[in-house]
């Protein structure tokens, strides 16, 4: 429920960040968005909750034109947006005070604000850290209550902005277990990140952006069947191993994936030994 | 730096269950009485009030006397200026050095004052969360034509609470590039000002990176600097209104 029609950016020091970029994401869905550093992932994204406005071109959000100005603060409580730096967007001086700051700002009642803060910090797993302190909290934690605060929002669509980029792999595990789950819980999550072999998996579409412009769009297997690369690791063992020789699939992603198509090869080929052996 | 000076300590009494507002109107009140005092009887009844108050609250009293430890150069100072700069008898001269005993009467009054003042502040502190002292003072300034300045209450009790998050993340950072700066070989050990300019540059640079970052995320998060609610609204009881009637009992007894 996302329309984007000819999307161009300027950005005052006269760099052009977006250059015509045309897109639709639809409601639900969990799209990914690759490419380098300074491609125009995260200009694009800030247009979706009206951080950035278009120099040219056209956003609509949940039917909403993103370009009105009354539509706002209606766009931002619909397209929540989590940042990649947890400390700096954590606001409160405790957990539950973070939370509350989006509802809070939404000037909703107390107890409205008490059942969401504590709804949300049960979603990401974390009501029994209510009154910590930043201070006392990882980075995954912190990370997955800035995820709590736009939660406590209500959106309809959560955009992460390269949000797993500062954190050890365990809490990155983490936090990408919590946005599956939201995801399947029926959110929109539109995923930036630099981290292709996280994103496979779980993504529905990947978009992969160059340039200020769209360079391709399409499933995860249609994406790897199009590149050389960036492409994670296992796909590259597999894609070497096919180059000599071995009959697998060069375009699985997945460790079981992988283990499967070698155990299938060696037996094909374990069984015509034994037949030219047997011929023999 | 993680015991930051004058913090909220956990705890459950009276007087952490009071009305921020009335220990803020309260701690007013007091501070005005305790500037006004010139006799060592009068400071003799506040250190009595302290005492009971610190019983009161169930907070160690040492914690709350070690809230003084900061400003002891500060206290010291004041009470040395008072003891040789005011005329009057001197105790003893060695030269141009004559302290007088008015200087030690009017020195160790000023002295008390201003340690009375931290100590009531402290007790503040320690009582009340600081998310509940922003409330509070925006609570008391929202009356105020702030619009005239463009500003709200709002706005002032998001301010507060801002430098009381970011203080520490700040303090972090100055840590971290000096420890980046003596790892390339900064030498400190006879000059501690050495290299204080070569902080500072990155720190300003950090600084307004993360004041930036931080306004993105809240205006993606609906800030608005207008009127917004709280997780903790505010509520006044019996034992508010009973306070707040003694203690302006008080004000105007002091005043007769």
């Amino acid at each position: 429920m996302i329309r984007i029609n000819n999307l161009s950016y300027t950005y005052p020091d006269r760099t052009l960040a977006l250059d015509g970029v045309d897109l639709s994401i639809e409601k639900g869905e969990f799209v990914a968005l690759i490419g380098k550093n300074g491609c125009g992932k995260t200009t694009l994204v800030r247009h979706l909750n009206a951080l950035l406005m278009p120099t040219s071109g056209s956003i609509s959000v949940f039917g909403m034109d993103t370009t009105d100005t009354s539509n706002v603060w209606n766009i931002r409580q619909t397209v929540g947006m989590v940042f990649q730096n947890p400390q700096t967007q954590f606001v409160g001086t405790t957990l539950e005070e973070d939370v509350a700051f989006g509802p809070e700002n939404l000037a909703l009642p107390q107890n409205e604000i008490q059942e969401r803060v504590d709804r949300s910090l049960r979603e990401v797993d974390l009501l029994e850290y209510k009154t910590y302190s930043p201070k006392t909290l990882s980075g995954g934690q912190m990370q997955r209550a800035a995820i709590a605060g736009i939660l406590a929002m209500e959106p309809q669509c959560i955009v992460l902005d390269e949000v797993t980029s500062m954190l050890d792999p365990q809490s990155r595990s983490n936090v990408l277990d919590t946005i599956a789950q939201l995801h399947q819980s029926g959110k929109t999550i539109i995923y930036v990140t630099q981290r292709i072999e996280e994103i496979l998996p779980i993504a529905d579409r990947i978009i992969s952006m160059n340039n200020g412009r769209i360079e391709f769009v399409g499933t995860p297997k249609e994406y790897l069947a199009s590149v050389e690369s960036p492409i994670p690791a296992v796909t590259s063992l597999m894609r070497k191993l096919k180059a000599k020789g071995f009959d697998v699939n060069g375009n699985v992603f997945t460790v079981d994936d992988a283990l499967l198509e070698i155990t299938k090869a060696t037996q094909v080929r374990d069984k015509n030994k034994t037949e030219t052996s047997g011929n023999g | 730096m993680d015991e930051l000076f004058l913090s909220y300590i956990h705890g459950d009494s009276i007087l952490y269950r009071l009305d921020p507002r009335t220990k803020l109107v309260t701690l007013m009140v007091i501070s005005i009485l305790v500037l006004q005092t010139f006799t060592f009887p009068c400071l003799g009844v506040f250190i009595i009030f302290f005492i009971l108050l610190a019983h009161l609250s169930g907070v160690s009293t040492g914690i709350l006397i070690r809230s003084i430890k900061p400003m002891l150069i500060f206290f010291t100072f004041i009470f040395l200026m008072h003891l040789f700069l005011t005329k009057g008898t001197p105790i003893f001269q060695i030269g141009l050095v004559h302290p007088t005993f008015e200087g030690l009467t009017t020195g160790t009054i000023i002295t008390a004052r201003f340690v009375l003042l931290i100590l009531f502040a402290s007790l503040l502190t320690a009582t009340t969360r600081p998310t509940m002292i922003t409330n509070g003072i925006e609570r008391l300034l929202r009356p105020l034509p702030l619009k005239r300045f463009g500003l709200s209450s709002f706005d002032i009790a998001t301010m507060m609470s801002l430098s009381i998050r970011f203080v520490p993340v700040l303090l972090n950072t100055a840590r971290q590039i000096r420890y980046a700066q003596i790892s390339r070989c900064l030498d400190i050990r006879h000059n501690m000002f050495r290299g204080v300019s070569t902080t500072i540059t990155p720190m300003i640079r950090e600084s307004l990176q993360t004041a930036d970052e931080l306004a993105i995320a809240m205006e993606s998060r609906c800030y608005q600097g207008n009127f917004r609610t709280s997780l903790f609204e505010l509520k006044m009881r019996s034992a508010d209104w009973v306070v707040l009637c003694g203690i302006s009992g008080l004000a105007v007894l002091s005043y007769i």
